[in-house]
């Protein structure tokens, strides 16, 4: 990642002005950069400001206070003709997609068109689009005759195409199946591999945010509660809110290999490996669930467990009958669930050494 | 009376399949005027009509309102306000065009600007934010979203058209103030009627107005047709 910062917001703020005169706010002081190359994802419910920030950053709303910067330029205050000028750097593909009542063809091929390209120039990388997107035999279809995950991929296609230095997403998964999904996880997938290109994405869904986020923003009620690696959002909440809507979930980065011997993979996370039952190979997210380990304080023999690590336990949180332990295992960390029944009959304190150990199904692969 | 009306509908069937030289005469009159002003009011009023649907601006409020009140101005003021402009005496009285087909088209011309206009704004105005902003984030500049969107709306404008083209062949107030009502020049279907009737020639009106009702029946017919078409 290259790491100087392309967009940088600072202070927006959004209200709406209803006809009684009355004002909502539905964005206040949202500050954030994102770097160039990186896939930054909003979490958030519905309603809690998503698709206006989006939005607001591809230039398709005004704001009511604050800057956005790319690449230090002020977008807030350039004229209409900058506007276009800067608009088209940005893609935008909606939760529920809209295409003009024409051919898939034309859909597709009309950002090319409005910026003056000519058909001999881009014939070959529409061909190769509409492949990519499962498209093919539908160019001459009207778009506005498809079903919605078709109408989906049109737009898609046509955000694609126009090879944009920012693509905004906006909860494209939403009302898809799980074919169109997959398609769009490839197409996600396949933006995240150039580095040149940056990804602002909002969600309500954790996993998806899990699958492709460098960073993530949690929104509610239009201001950003917590902004942070996934790890750091799944692991350390900073609020309630944050902590009932993403859940908590240990993520842990890493490169697999496939152990023939045994048909598992073993992912290299930091100082650890983890084996976990799954077939996928090269870098992945393994994601465990903070009741799936156990904590012991002696290493158990002849145990199932594939997993067994030392460590230390750093931090311990207590939530009424339950509580949170955070166990620092060289160079991971791990939020583990447990009783507070359980933690008093194992007598764990901060410091106390231990072993934590979970089932090789019990890592998702992401 | 009832012998007059069936007189009357016999002696229409005969002018019409006659092919009566001065049926003709109003027939044509009547197109020519009511066309003339209703293209050029499409052509002054579309482009304008759209664009202020497409902007937003200080004042549009009020310009909608003035537009919407124009759309339903009486035909009748509107004769007489291009009678006094035209008139000898009046501001424009040397150009000598009272009681020709020109002023007729002018009155007509006026009539069908602020309709053409009202509906063509409303159109523009009734399509989707989403699509709009879709188109924009595409890449679109000003003008490459105002004509996606007149042709996103294509049917209301081309209906807006229709009711303009309507309202003038039917219109009588205005054109037989400044027309004249002049036989073989400016008469018209409707100031034909008008004149007949009062003479007690109701073959000549009946024609007329089975031609008058037909164009009407076409014209609706090609607006129902049109937006029930699935492009």
């Amino acid at each position: 990642m290259i790491n100087i910062k392309l967009l940088e917001i600072k202070n927006l703020s959004k209200e709406f002005y209803k006809g009684d005169k009355s004002v909502i706010k539905v964005l206040s002081d949202i500050s954030f950069s994102v770097k160039k190359g990186e896939c930054f994802v909003i979490i958030g419910p519905n309603g809690s400001g998503k698709t206006t920030l989006l939005r607001l950053i591809g230039l398709l709303d005004t704001t009511s206070n604050g800057q956005i910067y790319y690449n230090s330029i002020d977008l807030t205050t350039i004229s209409g003709k900058e506007k276009v000028r800067y608009r088209r750097k940005f893609s935008f593909v909606r939760q529920k997609p809209v295409v003009r009542s024409t051919t898939v063809f034309n859909n597709i091929t009309y950002g090319l068109k409005v910026r003056g390209i000519k058909y001999d120039d881009y014939k070959q990388s529409v061909n190769k689009i509409i492949e990519f997107i499962g498209l093919k035999g539908m160019e001459n279809k009207n778009a506005s005759s498809l079903s919605g995950g078709e109408m989906q991929r049109v737009a898609i296609a046509m955000n694609f195409i126009i090879n944009p230095e920012v693509y905004l997403l906006d909860e494209v998964s939403a009302n898809l199946d799980s074919i169109n999904i997959k398609l769009l996880e490839d197409f996600i997938m396949k933006i995240k591999q150039d580095k040149e290109k940056t990804i602002i994405m909002s969600t309500h869904d954790p996993l998806e945010a899990i699958r492709y986020a460098d960073r993530i923003a949690v929104l509610n009620n239009g201001q950003i509660t917590q902004i942070g690696t996934p790890n750091e959002i799944f692991i350390a909440p900073k609020d309630e809110f944050t902590a009932f809507f993403v859940g908590y979930e240990n993520i842990l980065y890493g490169l697999a290999e496939l152990d023939i011997s045994t048909g598992l993979s073993q992912i290299k996370v930091g100082d650890l490996i983890i084996t976990a039952s799954s077939q996928q190979e090269g870098e992945v997210k393994a994601c465990i669930r903070p009741e799936s380990i156990g904590i012991i304080k002696e290493p158990a023999k002849n145990t199932s467990y594939r997993n067994t690590f030392k460590g230390v336990i750093e931090n311990i949180r207590e939530l009424g009958n339950i509580c949170h332990l955070i166990v620092r295992c060289k160079s991971e960390k791990f939020l583990i669930t447990i009783t507070e029944l359980s933690r008093k009959n194992l007598q764990l304190k901060l410091k106390s050494e231990v072993y934590i150990n979970f089932k090789a199904t019990d890592v998702k692969i992401l | 009376m009832a012998d007059d009306i069936i007189e009357g509908i016999l002696e229409a069937l005969r002018l019409m399949f006659t092919f009566d030289p001065e049926l003709w005469s109003v027939i044509g009159t009547s197109f020519r005027v009511s066309l003339t002003s209703t293209f050029l009011a499409a052509l002054v009023a579309l482009p304008i009509g759209s664009y202020i649907g497409l902007r937003e601006f200080r004042g549009k409020k009020i310009l909608t309102n003035l537009i919407n009140t124009f759309m339903g101005f009486p035909p009748v003021v509107m004769g007489l306000i291009i009678y006094l402009l035209l008139s000898h005496n009046g501001p424009f009285g040397a150009l000598g065009l009272l009681y020709s087909t020109t002023a007729m088209i002018i009155a007509q011309f006026l009539l069908a600007v602020p309709i053409i206009m009202g509906t063509a704004k409303a159109a523009i105005e009734s399509v989707e934010p989403a699509l709009k902003e879709t188109i924009l984030s595409l890449g679109a500049n000003e003008r490459q979203l105002w004509w996606e969107l007149i042709k996103h709306s294509k049917k209301s404008i081309i209906a807006g058209f229709l009711v303009a083209f309507g309202q003038a062949i039917s219109e009588v107030g205005a054109v037989m103030i400044v027309g004249g009502n002049i036989r073989w020049e400016t008469r018209t279907f409707t100031t034909s009627i008008v004149l007949q009737t009062r003479m007690g020639e109701f073959g000549m009106a009946i024609a007329l107005g089975v031609i008058l009702i037909s164009i009407a029946f076409i014209v609706n017919y090609g607006m129902t047709r049109l937006q029930s078409r699935v492009d």
